[in-house]
């Protein structure tokens, strides 16, 4: 239990820095950037407390927001992700939640559950946070290519974390 | 009551989702785009701090393109010093002349934070209210188009890039002082849209847009841009055209924060102005 607090914390901070110093610059033909700090809470044990979890995300949004002064934004995108997360797993898991294991994970549930948990959550964030960045209606389908290639590319990162560091935690989780 | 209090307790998760997302939402609609000096001192303390150290490291990849704009900078500055000007007659140049004074004073910073990947982009300066930086402020780097200052604490402010759905840059052409607007429709980081062409009037890749130095942010012929491509609307009363800003926003170093001389005076006017 501790241990699982210890490595969400340090996963916490580690990942705040990661996006705000690191990804924050990254731009890919004017359109596409990722946000792998989303990655917390796609990583959130599965026992975590619904409420812990909205507060969770609201920090994690919030944290970002300071450095990129826009207060409010992608805390508002992030809560609105952890409020779907719990009725995403109950859409595609077939056992209860009970029985999925401590946290999701690639490797433990399989590509296929691991894909759709993480595909639709992060393209709920995405849309929420471009269309309310640009918030009219004027660049519709500009922005709408912007949500597709930056959900891409946050998943494609969000796989790699993956097989980088749980692929043979074996035992340990 | 009970009942109440029991469906409260039932629906929870629901109603602490719409709470925070209501946070969210007014500290959105209320922080962005206005200045607000105490949120913004409280967090400065924390993102500059750690900006400008990150800034300190990653500076010295760029080190060698940064010198080369400043010695660039400095070339174009010693051309304009007297001693570069060749005198035809000395009885008329005179060094200190009353006839010219001061309009802008420039207050340089270094940028610790920037971003071009999203549609609303901001740059953080390391330059606050302790050094003369002030809300409504035009910041140029050499003579380029950069941004504007939007928010300012004790060391560090925040500045709205041009890369902003709420930037519309009042500007010209310096063909033949056309006035047209500049904006940034979103996308790419190095294209702009002009805005406001006449019919009547006739535009060719390669034509300079300069600001017009109508708004008391920025002065007379700051660079902009350059026309790539003019669009014929036939439908509308205005045409517009593309351009190609002459500024490496992803590039950004060192910044120039303008400070108007006259600006009260300016203001002082426009107000009594009103009141006829």
């Amino acid at each position: 239990m501790t241990n699982l607090v210890v490595r969400n914390t340090i996963r916490f901070l580690f990942l705040v820095l990661f996006q705000v110093l690191i990804l924050n610059d990254i731009n890919l033909g004017g359109y596409t950037n990722p946000y792998l700090y989303l990655y917390f809470i796609l990583l959130l044990p599965f026992a975590t407390p619904r409420w812990m979890m909205l507060f969770l995300a609201f920090f994690l949004g919030i944290s970002i927001d300071l450095f990129t002064n826009t207060y409010g934004l992608n805390a508002a995108a992030t809560v609105l992700m952890a409020f779907c997360r719990p009725y995403v797993i109950g859409a595609i898991s077939r056992e209860p939640e009970e029985e999925l294991g401590i946290q999701p994970s690639l490797r433990i549930q399989g590509f296929k559950w691991f894909f759709f948990y993480s595909f639709i959550l992060i393209l709920v964030h995405h849309i929420a946070l471009f269309y309310l960045d640009i918030f009219r209606f004027t660049e519709f389908f500009q922005t709408l290519l912007r949500v597709i290639t930056s959900t891409v590319f946050t998943l494609v990162l969000v796989f790699l974390s993956e097989l980088i560091f749980h692929s043979r935690t074996k035992g340990k989780r | 009551m009970r009942n109440l209090f029991l469906f409260f307790r039932k629906h929870y998760f629901i109603f602490l989702f719409l709470f925070l997302e209501v946070i969210s939402l007014i500290l959105f609609f209320r922080y962005n785009n206005y200045q607000n000096a105490v949120m913004f001192d409280w967090t400065s303390g924390i993102s500059g701090g750690m900006n400008s150290i990150y800034r300190n490291i990653s500076e010295y990849f760029s080190l060698k393109r940064i010198n080369f704009i400043l010695s660039e900078e400095n070339a174009a500055i010693h051309a304009r010093m007297p001693e570069a000007i060749y005198l035809v007659d000395k009885t008329i140049f005179s060094r200190h002349d009353s006839l010219f004074q001061a309009e802008y004073r420039f207050i340089n910073a270094r940028v610790i934070s920037n971003t071009t990947n999203r549609r609303n982009n901001y740059l953080m300066i390391n330059k606050g209210t302790l050094n003369g930086v002030e809300p409504h402020m035009g910041v140029i780097s050499g003579n380029k188009i950069v941004g504007q200052v939007v928010n300012v604490s004790r060391h560090f402010s925040w500045v709205l890039s041009l890369l902003h759905k709420e930037s519309k840059i009042s500007a010209r052409f310096l063909k033949n002082n056309q006035m047209v607007s500049v904006e940034w429709p979103g996308g790419d980081y190095r294209t702009g849209v002009v805005r406001e062409i006449p019919k009547h009037f006739r535009v060719a890749p390669g034509d300079t847009v300069i600001t017009s130095g109508n708004s008391e942010v920025f002065p007379n012929g700051i660079l902009i841009g350059v026309i790539e491509q003019w669009n014929v609307q036939e439908d509308e009363n205005f045409n517009t055209a593309t351009l190609t800003f002459l500024t490496d926003f992803n590039g950004l170093g060192y910044v120039e924060v303008v400070v108007d001389i006259f600006r009260e005076e300016k203001e002082q006017l426009k107000a009594s102005f009103k009141e006829l």
